[in-house]
């Protein structure tokens, strides 16, 4: 498995994602708040013609709206269709990871279980790696609970 | 290998589409060589392309029915029902393999063997089928025309049309913000001109891209005859399919939107509408009943109407079923009118079928789909007839894209509404209506109804901001048809708006419906009324609008209807009323435009004679006021001397005195006011319109008859004709005209020009009994003459 990873920091956290689900990087300038959803739900934001639903990721983990002075960076990711962004603390980097996909070891904090799949060593330090979609999922599910 | 897979594909289930219909009308009409040959061709590529590509269930069934189509086209075999749905649910297993095939899920493990050996049984010994390749029969003709007539077509993937239409979008976006930078500078005329240009080329190019996704109506249609065909079966009923208007477009989106409550209106029609055979034949109505599918476009929307010859809805059951069920009282289904009771069909859980059948009646009823259909923002409207049949209409929007909205702001923030959901708008400063709170529900009455009334900000979780000015309550109705009142900050525009769908996670809420992107680049969200209701959980019970009606009623009798009036000062002084619903406009007409035609007056405008209501007296001065009223058909001016303003007049005077013009004296403000009658005032207009019953000129044909212009032209002047002396030159006359000469050779004359002509002698006896003409002095025989040719 040599395909390319984002390396990232999400809710602290970092995580690596596969490069092929993620369609661009953006800074978030301008997001318009959707009153009556969970937190999770940052907003909506316009990139060019196309609307984004913003996912505030931090929120959805640990139940903790992030503020919205630190609000910045944001993967965008198209899933069922839709455009969405995942706010993320900052991207380090774009590259292979040699040793690919390696199977989970430790005691992973159980917020993390749901969208942890595997982990990816890079630069010498282990990586989460996660799916948008995951994301996603189990907004709605936790959602609809 | 993929790509041709996926090809394979994608063109088995498009053909099976299209065919499913066809099988369907083969049945019905076995001699129609076409239809089996495209069957048969269906089956033949299928084989030929799954052999390439590896796919030996599929051949092996294709094989089999190409194999069965083959001898019945060679006549070896005829088509009997056994044969068709064989055919049928080979077919069925083969869109059930290509769709396991698309989505990667092992296919079925079924035997197939038994669909094979199904093929194999031939019930009826074969008639050798007269005359193969006999033309169409002509209810399906316009089918097999349009599909002659098609264009050409390429295949295109969705992604790429939608990557087009969001181009095209950022397109727009950027003009718009050019736009915006050109109007901040100085106008140079040529760059303007340039930008003009590349504008409407952008405005083309988006209405192109639109059209892109747009789609045959046919698709829509495409299940029904085969749903038809199965429950038709089941159901033991015959039933004779029309569908009409294929090649109606209409956005992709909504096709498929629209699919689920058509299928499910058509199987209530066959289950609960069309009778059996036994039963229609009892009733004398022909054994088949018709089924009839037709759409049209109708402005912005698509009209589909669905109807049947069969039982149609029987209201008294429903009535007791209603009761039955605890939604409605006696008292008031007594007081119900026809309409409201075909209306219950609506309600959740009431159905007329007698008995829960494998078809309907399993408590999923026609108000899912009225949700449904009004969910795309479309309509449905019923027309009930009672053991003659039932007609539904459905009226969709032509597309779901773009629908006008109402943008509001709450809590700080704005959000669009579409118009239709929205039924009035007021301000609570209204004296029309008074909210009350109770146990922090909040009630809102107006016009005696009371509605659940809920704020905006309260479902959204937001601080209701302070305002100066007062907040604005929306009467919206949800898709349950149950209006509620919705408090919101301001109503602030009515737009056109571009509506997309919004990520799931968005409409998991059940608030939003949609999201739309405004020219300022922020998105806004699109509130879905039923949403709002199901959200606050509001109580979904009507407070028995029939009493509130009643009440109503009741309460008209007590405040008087009012209506909007005009109150004027007529030229003789009084001051009277008139409703203004009549007035079209007030005009200022100059006085030497008045004239007089016999007892009626008129006003000469451009090109016509308008009549004037009380135009017979004198103008004191140069222009008068003119009140132009319209009664749908035709105008005329009330002349006035002054109009002072308009005030509300109760529908009825209050005191009635049917007299001339007036029809009785209201007092508005007081003040006693003579209420001008309309009925009156149309009905002394002139019959036809002025000028056309005019009499034509008397033309006097001996322009040098000192006789015929010294005493004949006054006697005519004076009796309200225009006299024209001489035949004119040059210009043709008029057929009304009548040309009035001594001599016989200006009567031939006349005859040559085609109007009436009447002859005069000197002699007071005819000359002989050819003789026609009048004597001159004989004057009550010359008008009469004159008079019976206008």
């Amino acid at each position: 498995m040599k395909q390319l990873h984002l390396f990232a920091t999400l809710a602290g956290t970092r995580v690596a994602i596969a490069a092929e689900e993620v369609e661009a990087v953006v800074r978030l300038i301008d997001i318009s708040p959707v009153p009556g959803l969970g937190g999770h739900v940052a907003g909506l934001s316009a990139l060019r013609s196309r609307v984004l639903t913003v996912i505030d990721v931090a929120a959805l983990i640990y139940g903790a709206p992030t503020p919205a002075d630190k609000r910045g960076l944001a993967i965008i990711a198209a899933i069922g269709g839709h455009s969405y962004a995942l706010m993320v603390d900052e991207v380090s980097d774009i590259c292979r990871a040699p040793g690919g996909a390696l199977p989970l070891r430790g005691q992973l904090d159980p917020v993390w279980k749901p969208y942890a799949r595997a982990l990816v060593e890079h630069a010498e330090l282990p990586w989460l790696l996660v799916s948008p979609s995951a994301f996603l999922e189990s907004g709605i599910v936790g959602q609809a609970a | 290998m993929d790509e041709l897979l996926q090809e394979f594909i994608s063109e088995t289930q498009e053909s099976l589409e299209a065919l499913a219909g066809e099988v369907v009308a083969w049945e019905a009409d076995p001699s129609d060589r076409e239809r089996l040959d495209a069957i048969f061709r269906f089956f033949h590529t299928v084989k030929g392309s799954c052999g390439f590509l590896h796919l030996p269930r599929f051949e092996r069934l294709s094989h089999a029915a190409e194999d069965v189509l083959s001898d019945i086209r060679s006549g070896e075999r005829c088509p009997d029902a056994a044969t068709v749905n064989a055919v049928l649910s080979i077919m069925d297993r083969i869109a059930q393999l290509t769709h396991a095939v698309a989505v990667g899920t092992p296919l079925a493990q079924e035997d197939d063997e038994h669909l094979v050996a199904a093929l194999a049984v031939q019930e009826v010994e074969c008639v050798p089928l007269d005359v193969p390749g006999q033309p169409d029969a002509p209810a399906t003709a316009h089918r097999q025309r349009s599909a002659q007539a098609a264009p050409r077509t390429i295949r295109l993937p969705l992604a790429l049309i939608d990557q087009l239409m969001n181009g095209v979008s950022d397109m727009v976006l950027a003009r718009n913000e050019l736009a915006r930078q050109l109007r901040d500078r100085a106008g140079d005329p040529a760059l303007e001109g340039a930008f003009e240009r590349l504008s409407n080329c952008v405005a083309d190019m988006r209405d192109a891209i639109s059209r892109t996704r747009m789609q045959r109506i046919d698709r829509l249609f495409a299940a029904i005859p085969r749903t038809v065909r199965d429950l038709g079966r089941e159901l033991g009923k015959q039933i004779a399919l029309t569908l009409e208007g294929g090649d109606v477009e209409m956005d992709r989106e909504m096709v498929e939107m629209a699919v689920d409550p058509l299928i499910h209106i058509v199987r209530n029609s066959i289950d609960h509408g069309i009778e059996t055979p036994e039963r229609r034949r009892a009733l004398g109505k022909p054994e088949t009943g018709q089924l009839r599918l037709e759409a049209r476009q109708s402005g912005n929307q698509i009209v589909i109407e669905i109807s049947d010859d069969g039982a149609g809805i029987d209201t008294a059951r429903l009535v007791e079923k209603a009761i039955a069920a605890g939604c409605l009282t006696p008292q008031a289904a007594a007081r119900m009118s026809e309409a409201e009771r075909i209306d219950l069909i609506f309600q959740p859980g009431l159905s007329t079928a007698h008995a829960v059948t494998a078809v309907s009646g399993r408590g999923v009823g026609m108000d899912v789909v009225r949700a449904n259909i009004e969910r795309i923002g479309g309509a449905i409207g019923l027309d009930n007839r009672p053991g003659r049949g039932l007609r539904i209409t459905l009226r969709l929007p032509l597309t779901l894209t773009i629908i006008p909205g109402l943008v509001l702001r709450a809590g700080g923030l704005h959000f669009a509404i579409p118009r239709a959901a929205v039924v009035e708008i007021l301000h609570d400063n209204n004296e029309m209506f008074r909210i009350g709170a109770v146990g922090g529900a909040k009630i809102v009455t107006i016009r005696n109804v009371r509605h659940s009334m809920i704020d905006l900000e309260d479902v959204l979780g937001l601080d209701i901001p302070a305002q100066s000015g007062p907040r604005t309550i929306m009467v919206v109705r949800s898709a349950s048809g149950l209006p509620f009142a919705l408090g919101v900050s301001a109503v602030e525009n009515h737009e056109e708006l571009v509506i997309r769908p919004a990520s799931p996670i968005v409409t998991a809420s059940g608030i939003y419906a949609g999201m739309t992107l405004p020219d300022n680049g922020k998105p806004m969200l699109l509130l879905d009324a039923a949403g709002l209701a199901r959200n606050a959980s509001l109580p979904e019970i009507a407070e028995n609008p029939i009493e509130a009606k009643a009440e109503d009623k009741a309460d008209a009798k007590n405040d008087v209807e009012m209506i909007a009036a005009l109150r004027f000062e007529e030229l003789s002084g009084e001051r009277r009323l008139l409703q203004l619903s009549l007035i079209e406009r007030v005009e200022e007409l100059e006085t030497h435009l008045f004239g007089q035609s016999g007892d009626h007056a008129f006003v000469r405008l451009s090109d016509r004679l308008v009549p004037v209501i009380n135009g017979r007296h004198g103008f004191a001065r140069e222009a008068v006021s003119a009140l132009r009223l319209r009664d749908g058909v035709r105008d005329a001016y009330y002349a006035v001397a002054v109009v002072l303003d308009i005030v509300q007049m109760p529908i009825v005077p209050d005191m009635i005195t049917m007299q001339g013009n007036l029809s009785g004296v209201s007092v508005v403000d007081g003040e006693h006011l003579e209420v001008v009658n309309p009925f009156a005032l149309f009905a002394s207009l002139p019959e036809e319109p002025l000028g056309h019953s005019r009499p034509g000129r008397c033309v006097l044909a001996d322009a040098q008859d000192g006789w015929a212009r010294e005493i004949l032209a006054p006697l005519l002047r004076h009796a309200g004709h225009d006299v024209l002396i001489g035949l004119p030159d040059g210009e043709a006359l008029d057929p009304r005209d009548i040309v009035l000469c001594t001599t016989s050779d200006a009567m031939q004359a006349a005859d040559i020009l085609g109007c009436r002509a009447v002859q005069l002698r000197a002699a007071q006896q005819p000359s002989g009994p050819q003789d026609a003409s009048i004597y001159r002095y004989d004057q009550p025989a010359l008008m009469a003459a004159i008079a019976g040719a206008g």
